[in-house]
C-alpha cells in the first residue's frame, strides 16, 4: 500500500500538469468567444441595443474599425439576441457588391449569401433558433447555432462617388425583433 | 518538525505550483495567439511573397486558427465566398519595410471584385495618412488597355496609384490582397493564381 506523502505527491503532481496542459486549451478556446462579446458590445452600443443595425457611413479607412478591416467595404453591422425570438432583416441589395453574413459566438462565418445568389435584390431574412416559433413570419429562415452573435452587410465602394448611393441603401435597410 | 506542518508546507507549495503552472502556461497560450504576425503563421506559402488561407471563418480551423483570426482579422468571409493572400515579403523574399518603395503589379483577376490593403503589421490597422489612402480596389485602381495594373507603396508621395506605407522607417507592413467571388476558373486554381509582382525599388 502507497504511502500517503506518496499519494498526496502525485495527486499534486497531476494537478499541476492538469493545470499546464488545460489552461492553453481553454485560453485558446475562449478568445474568439471573448472578442466576439466584445465586438458585439460596440455595435450595440452603437446601434442603441441589441437586434438593432449601425451604419458605417464614411469611404475608406476607419481607425475606429477592427483589425485588418476592408476599407473597400461599407459595413452595416448587428450585434444580435435570439433569446427573446426571431429577428427579422430587410432591404434591398446593392449592384457593385453586396453580401449578408452572419457569426455564431465562435465567430465561425455560418452563413454568407451575395446579391448574385439573391437574384431578386429585395431581401427578408429571419434568423432565428432552431426549433424557435416561426408562424406568420415571412421570409428566408436561417437558423443560428447560438443565441448570441453577429451580422454584417458589406457594400462595396469603389471610392467616395458612391456613397450617396449607399447612405440611400442603408436608409432602406431595416433590423430589428420579428 | 510534525506531520500537520509537513502537511501545511506541501499545501503551500502544490498551490504555488500550480498558480505559476497556470500564469505560465496562460502566457504561453497568449503568446501562440496575439503575437505580430502569428495569424499567419498557419497559412500556406505560395511563393516568395505571397501567404494564403482558406480557413478564415471556417468550421474547419483549429482552435488555434481561429483565434489567431478573431484576434488579428476578425469576422472575415468563409472561403465560399473570399479569399485572402497576403504578403509580408517582396519578390526575394525580403520583409516589407516603411523605408524602401516598392513596385507592385498585376494583371486582372477573373473574379468579382478584388482588393489590395496595406496595413501595419504592428498595430494590424491601417496606416494613417493625409490621403487617407489604405487601398485599392479592382475597380478604382488605374489600368491599362490590357487590364495590367501598377502601385507603388511608398512612404513619400507618388505621381499614380500611390499607397502610403508608414512614415517611420524601419517600420513591418503587410499586404492584403482580397478576392471576393472568385470564378469557377480561379477557384479551381487556388492559391495558384496570377497573383500581383511586388518587387522592392530602392531603400
Amino acid at each position: 500500500m502507497l504511502s500517503r506523502p506518496i499519494v498526496y505527491g502525485a495527486l499534486s503532481l497531476a494537478l499541476v500538469i492538469a493545470v499546464a496542459v488545460g489552461t492553453p486549451a481553454f485560453v485558446i478556446r475562449q478568445a474568439p468567444m471573448k472578442v466576439m462579446s466584445t465586438i458585439e458590445g460596440r455595435i450595440a452600443g452603437a446601434a442603441g441595443g441589441w437586434n438593432a443595425c449601425y451604419h458605417n457611413e464614411v469611404y475608406g479607412p476607419r481607425m475606429e474599425a477592427a483589425r485588418r478591416a476592408n476599407p473597400d467595404s461599407i459595413i452595416s453591422s448587428m450585434a444580435y439576441d435570439l433569446s427573446d425570438g426571431p429577428v427579422r432583416i430587410s432591404g434591398v441589395t446593392w449592384p457593385r457588391y453586396w453580401s449578408i453574413s452572419f457569426y455564431q459566438q465562435n465567430s465561425d462565418n455560418f452563413f454568407v449569401r451575395n446579391d448574385l445568389e439573391l437574384g431578386d435584390p429585395n431581401f427578408t431574412f429571419i434568423l432565428l433558433l432552431d426549433g424557435q416559433d416561426t408562424d406568420g413570419l415571412a421570409g428566408e429562415e436561417i437558423i443560428s447555432p447560438t443565441a448570441k452573435g453577429i451580422m454584417l452587410i458589406r457594400r462595396f465602394a469603389a471610392d467616395n462617388s458612391d456613397m450617396p448611393g449607399i447612405l440611400a441603401n442603408q436608409k432602406a435597410l431595416s433590423c430589428g425583433p420579428a | 518538525m510534525g506531520r500537520k506542518t509537513q502537511l501545511a508546507g506541501l499545501t503551500v507549495g502544490v498551490i504555488f505550483l500550480t498558480g505559476a503552472s497556470f500564469w505560465a502556461a496562460r502566457a504561453y497560450a497568449i503568446s501562440q495567439i496575439t503575437g505580430q504576425d502569428v495569424i499567419f503563421e498557419t497559412f500556406e506559402r505560395v511563393d516568395e511573397t505571397w501567404l494564403y488561407s482558406d480557413k478564415i471563418g471556417a468550421a474547419a480551423a483549429s482552435e488555434v486558427e481561429r483565434a489567431r483570426v478573431a484576434i488579428g482579422g476578425p469576422l472575415g468571409l468563409s472561403s465560399k465566398e473570399a479569399v485572402y493572400f497576403v504578403s509580408v515579403t517582396d519578390n526575394e523574399g525580403n520583409p516589407l519595410r516603411s523605408n524602401c518603395t516598392y513596385r507592385v503589379s498585376g494583371r486582372p483577376i477573373d473574379t468579382r471584385w478584388w482588393s489590395l490593403a496595406l496595413y501595419d503589421s504592428e498595430t494590424q490597422h491601417y496606416v494613417p495618412n493625409a490621403q487617407n489612402r489604405s487601398s485599392w480596389n479592382s475597380v478604382s485602381v488605374p489600368r491599362s488597355d490590357t487590364g495590367e495594373w501598377v502601385i507603388t507603396v511608398s512612404a513619400t508621395p507618388q505621381d499614380e496609384a500611390w499607397l502610403p506605407s508608414q512614415q517611420t522607417p524601419e517600420k513591418a507592413f503587410e499586404l492584403m490582397l482580397r478576392v471576393y467571388n472568385p470564378s469557377q476558373t480561379t477557384r479551381a486554381a487556388l492559391p495558384q493564381i496570377d497573383l500581383p509582382k511586388v518587387e522592392r525599388v530602392s531603400c
